[in-house]
């Protein structure tokens, strides 16, 4: 540990932290550019500039690593003529075009030229011209004049995804941030540029003129892409219901992990929201199959359902649960398979192409929660079957009763007509997920879910991590929560009261699961915790 | 007229060959240096007071003494024949007249710093010294001056010779680096410095041409002898390029405690037509000006530094009466407009936008506040940048207006 | 080989030889580069995107990574040039003795601009930076070779020896 002071406060870092990180925990802003704590240091934007003890010339904070009694200032006369003379030099070749800039409300030049810059403007030359308006790939759209050349995002494609599409080519004024000509920024993490350029150069193509930024809320989650479980911000529009289609979610930010996902989240991961505000959307429970079929409410449907599986025998019922799902869920649904004494219950469903991996973020497990559905005990029981086994056994009329929890069969590896003969077959197909698919128009009886973000809960990533998700927006018409309709469920079948919250569910799964002991959503904070065992 | 000693050998035919280099005495030195431990050479160089020739000045013994003590990798001497400083034009001389010179100080040096591939960077515009010099290495690999165990020294030394593509900023030696590795001549953050780590990340000792060209000569004649040749803080002569409004344009090599006056009017024979002198630009495009009455200045680092200017590379330019400096700076502006490498935000904006102001007041197009505008710029910018380019274009930014204001400010009331 | 137009861009084996032999050369084969890009340039006439690429397959470096070297350094050039090019400086001591002259000349003889190339393609004409021969000033570069001292009839005899 190394003991300095910045602007005459103390303060002890560790060896090798330079002086924005350090002022960063004194709470003290050092403006910058370039510096990204997630890339090399690159020192090009000369913006984060503090004096250091008695040296005459202000030296940048990104370069300088703190040192043992090392006399910091960030906030004398000289740094701040400096960081004002910066933004000059950043902003003489600007083209001025915030109104019409998406970036509007989140750009680190107009946030900054409010701080620290502020100068009479005195440049009457003729700018220095570059393109606008360039589509780099499927997700970013390049503005080069807005571009301050920090290198950033050229960075990130150096030194993260290691694909290096991007380049700062020519020299000088007419430097030029751009890709091969010809090629594209398609690599699976590029978005992450838009995140990481500090102003309006790179924007996100999907989000472009969406929603002002000044109209998002935002809501700590965890994306449900794969089982990294990357930490995230979901962005959401609810003060200007017709901006964006009327979709409410507008879009989804990493949230810093430093031991899941650090800076960085995937492109599938980070448009993968769709489904919520999708068409598809199961807005109210129903039952009955093709034109018989009809919505009702929660009060009807319930009675209907704890109906059906009070009708069957346990071993003439399947439940395929899915790793979509939340651990309170599945700790409900856990308790009523065992109270009903249910002995095929499974949640594995393999998908027809397998998922693709990197050693990156992305991995090949699609679903956020398998390894809380392994641990939670959802999984195939002694003597009973699996979900492939259950479709054969309702194809063959043994099983008579099948609940099906989110999963398109219709998508699984399996053949589709093994899947349609069964579902065919059953007698009563119970489908419970927040979309309409390939199965779920073949059900006596539509559960609608809530989406995750519709929601509190909790997910355990690969490596048993278990992190909270928080509710962003309220769910869709009649939807419900997995866990608020399992507790419905179990209410009805005499399992007592139905839980007051996502968090009394999870309360009740660490008393009950070993590998959940002693955890609490307190405990688990915005990052998660790892399950020890 | 005092001793040459870089250049004594240039009017010579056949001055670029290894058996005139060795019939004048080439050679010798290394055998002395071979004699001796490296660090006794490092110690040597120091005393000698031996300053480096590209540009900084900076002492070169103290220099090597930052390498670090028993470093377990690879050690890398590199030769900087970027020479593009304007004005200068000293190390071409060198590579075409005296190549061996060049090759025994890389020996000498390579062995003192422990480094055993050493790499000379010659600008790529130099087809015909690159040439020449190429010629030469062949000569001493084959003479087994260069490869395994030079003449049984158990010293073992190759040279690659790279050329550059085309950047001025590839003489900044970090610059040069970044363009040896076979990048964009970007500069690189200091700290880490050279020393430490430079090329292909390992310590690297980078030292101009003109710089090593002195090395033999220093262990061949000891330091004492060098030292005595200059002033208390730079030892040893220096090659002084003398361009522009003179009689005898060319290379005049004098120990470093010469006056600019003397240089002008002596050897470089006074401005021609009987004009008046105007100013002069003592050390590369990137030093301050000086009137026609400041040239009763030494040559050395220190007697530039005192005169408020630089020795930098001691490229000399001379201007008569007839020269315009709004034009002259103009030109000059261009050039740093053009050879930015454009990294950092300072210097990549303001060496544009003041050429865009300095063209517009030759034009006829100034306006009041431009001056003032430009001298603003370039103070702010000064000291706030990754190299030494953008503080080397502020000097004449700064000092031609300063010092001919008038002339600016007659075009602008134009 | 440096006729305009399309010209096969693949190294012939003596080539390809000479590149791995400079890849070999260096600590870090990457430092091979610029040579590697001078060698493309003397055999393809100019360095094109696509040469650009298929260099950027010798070192399995992005395409990226070596536009970003090409567009930096003037020496490549990225369009065809003439059999000859003429450097003209136009830095300070050749401004000061005549840089705009000679440059005015020469456009007149061959009819292009800077930066232009005579439609017959013998001749690319450019103003440069101090190319460091300032002794000989206003100078220029024609080719491999630097003549100074200029004047109108130097300049016209230079014109008469390119073919
Ligand atoms: C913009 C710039 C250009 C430079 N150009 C050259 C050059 O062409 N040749 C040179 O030897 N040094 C040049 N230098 C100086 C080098 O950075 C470095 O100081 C020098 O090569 C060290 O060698 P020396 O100590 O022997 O002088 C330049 C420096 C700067 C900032
Ligand atoms: S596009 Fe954005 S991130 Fe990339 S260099 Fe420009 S400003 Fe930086
Ligand atoms: S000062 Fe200029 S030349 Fe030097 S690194 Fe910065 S932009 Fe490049
Ligand atoms: S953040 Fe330090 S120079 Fe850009
Ligand atoms: S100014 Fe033309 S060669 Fe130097």
């Amino acid at each position: 540990m190394v003991r300095l002071t910045i602007d005459g406060k103390e303060i002890e870092v560790a060896e090798g932290t330079n002086i924005i990180e350090a002022a960063r925990r004194l709470g003290i802003e050092v403006p910058h550019y370039c510096y990204h704590p997630g890339l090399s240091v690159a020192g090009q934007c000369r913006l984060c500039m503090v004096e250091l003890g008695n040296n005459p010339r202000p030296q940048i904070g990104c370069n300088t690593q703190v040192a043992e009694g090392m006399v910091v200032r960030t906030d004398t006369p000289k740094v701040l003529e400096v960081r004002q003379s910066i933004m000059e030099f950043h902003l003489i070749n600007h083209p001025l075009d915030c109104p019409v800039c998406d970036q509007a409300g989140e750009c680190w030049l107009q946030i900054y030229y409010m701080k620290h810059g502020l100068y009479e403007p005195r440049m009457v030359d003729e700018k220095v011209h570059k393109p606008k308006a360039v589509p780099l790939g499927p997700h970013v759209m390049l503005d080069a004049e807005r571009c301050i050349l920090c290198s950033r995002c050229v960075r990130f494609c150096d030194e993260v995804t290691g694909t290096g599409e991007l380049g700062i080519f020519d020299r000088g004024d007419r430097s030029e941030i751009g890709l091969f000509p010809g090629r594209e920024l398609a690599n699976p993490y590029s978005a992450n540029v838009i995140d990481i350029c500090p102003v309006g150069a790179l924007t996100d193509r999907d989000f472009r003129f969406a929603v002002r930024v000044w109209y998002l809320d935002t809501a700590k989650s965890i994306c449900p892409g794969c089982s990294r479980g990357c930490n995230i911000d979901v962005h959401y529009n609810i003060r200007r219901p017709h901006h964006n289609q009327g979709r409410r979610v507008a879009r989804l930010k990493p949230r810093f992990n430093a031991e899941v996902n650090r800076w960085w989240i995937c492109d599938a991961g980070r448009y993968g929201y769709r489904f919520v505000d999708d068409p598809s959307r199961l807005g109210a429970p129903a039952r009955g199959r093709g034109d018989a079929a009809q919505e009702v409410g929660w009060e009807e449907i319930i009675p209907l359902v704890t109906a059906q599986l009070r009708r069957y025998r346990p071993d003439e019922i399947g439940v395929v649960a899915s790793p979509k799902m939340a651990n309170e869920d599945f700790f409900l649904l856990r308790r009523l398979v065992d109270h009903l004494g249910l002995i095929h219950v499974d949640f594995r469903v393999p998908p027809r192409t397998p998922g693709d991996e990197d050693r990156i973020l992305i991995k090949a497990d699609k679903n956020p929660n398998t390894r809380g559905a392994e641990l939670i005990g959802l999984g195939p029981r002694p003597g009973g079957l699996d979900a492939r086994g259950m479709l054969r056994a309702a194809r063959d009329r043994r099983i008579k009763c099948l609940w099906v929890f989110h999963h398109d069969l219709q998508a699984s590896a399996w053949p589709a007509a093994e899947v349609g003969d069964a579902l065919r077959a059953v007698e009563c197909f119970i489908y419970q997920g927040s979309n309409s698919n390939g199965v779920s128009a073949a059900a006596h009886y539509v559960l609608p879910s809530a989406a995750w973000v519709e929601r509190d809960g909790t997910f355990t990533n690969f490596e048993g991590r278990v992190q909270r998700f928080w509710k962003a927006v309220e769910p869709l018409g009649l939807s419900l929560a997995d866990w608020e309709i399992l507790g419905r469920l179990g209410a009805a079948l005499g399992l007592g009261p139905e839980p007051a919250s996502a968090e009394a569910c999870f309360k009740a799964l660490a008393a009950s699961a070993a590998p959940f002991a002693g955890l609490s959503y307190r405990e688990l904070r915005d990052t998660g915790k790892v399950l020890s065992a | 007229m005092a001793e040459k000693i870089l250049t004594r050998n240039f009017h010579l035919p056949g001055s670029h060959t290894l058996v005139l280099y060795r019939e004048t005495g080439g050679y010798a030195g290394l055998e002395k240096a071979f004699a001796m431990k490296p660090a006794e050479i490092t110690e040597e160089v120091k005393k000698s007071n031996l300053r480096g020739l590209g540009g900084a000045g900076f002492p070169t013994g103290v220099k090597w003494g930052f390498l670090p003590q028993g470093h377990p990798g690879p050690v890398y001497l590199v030769i900087n024949a970027d020479e593009g400083e304007p004005g200068t034009f000293k190390d071409r001389y060198l590579l075409e007249r005296d190549p061996h010179a060049l090759i025994e100080g890389m020996i000498i040096s390579a062995y003192a710093i422990g480094a055993h591939l050493a790499f000379v960077y010659i600008r790529g515009e130099y087809v015909q010294p690159w040439r020449i010099f190429g010629r030469a290495v062949a000569e001493a690999y084959e003479a087994g001056l260069l490869g395994k165990n030079i003449r049984g020294s158990g010293f073992d030394l190759d040279v690659i010779v790279h050329r550059g593509a085309g950047a001025y900023i590839c003489g900044e030696e970090t610059g040069l680096i970044s363009s040896l590795e076979g990048k964009k001549g970007w500069p690189k953050l200091k700290p880490p410095f050279p020393a430490i780590r430079g090329a292909f990340g390992a310590p690297t000792i980078v030292n101009n041409v003109e710089t090593i060209c002195h090395v033999p000569h220093i262990m061949n004649r000891g330091a004492a002898w060098f030292a005595g040749l200059g002033t208390k803080s730079q030892g040893g002569t220096r090659m002084y390029s003398v361009s522009g409004h003179v009689t005898r344009p060319g290379v005049y090599e004098l120990p470093v405690s010469a006056t600019l006056r003397s240089l002008i009017y002596e050897h470089a024979g006074g401005i021609p037509g009987g004009r008046r002198l105007k100013a002069v630009v003592p050390g590369g495009s990137s030093a301050v000006l000086l009137t026609a009455d400041e040239i009763d200045v030494t040559l050395d680092v220190d007697g530039l530094k005192n005169a408020g200017t630089m020795a930098g590379s001691a490229g000399v330019i001379v201007m008569d009466e007839t020269v315009s400096i709004p034009e002259a700076l103009m030109v000059v502006a261009r050039f740093y407009a053009h050879e930015s490498c454009g990294q950092c935000t300072p210097c990549r904006e303001s060496t544009g936008w003041i050429y865009k102001m300095a063209r517009r007041i030759v034009e006829g197009k100034g306006r009041k506040e431009d001056l003032d505008t430009i001298l603003d710029v370039a103070r702010r910018g000064a000291g706030t940048t990754i190299c030494a380019f953008f503080d080397g274009a502020v000097g004449p930014y700064i000092s031609y207006i300063e010092k001919f204001r008038h002339e600016f400010e007659a075009l602008i009331r134009k | 080989m440096n006729a305009r137009g399309a010209v096969r861009v693949e190294f012939t084996p003596e080539q390809l030889a000479e590149v791995r032999r400079l890849q070999g050369l260096y600590p870090d084969r990457r430092a091979a580069l610029l040579p590697v890009l001078q060698l493309a340039q003397e055999a393809f006439g100019h360095i094109s995107l696509e040469a650009e690429e298929y260099v950027a397959g010798l070192f399995d470096l992005s395409p990226a990574h070596v536009h970003e070297v090409v567009t930096f350094y003037t020496l490549f050039f990225r369009e065809p040039k003439g059999r000859h090019v003429i450097s003209v400086c136009h830095n300070l001591t050749c401004h000061l003795l005549g840089a705009q002259q000679v440059l005015a000349h020469l456009k007149e003889r061959l009819g292009v601009e800077v930066g232009g190339t005579t439609p017959d393609g013998r001749v690319t004409l450019l103003g440069v930076e101090c190319l460091c021969a300032c002794e000989m000033a206003p100078m220029l570069q024609v080719d491999d070779r630097y003549e100074g001292n200029l004047t109108r009839e130097k300049v016209d005899w230079i014109l008469e020896g390119l073919a």
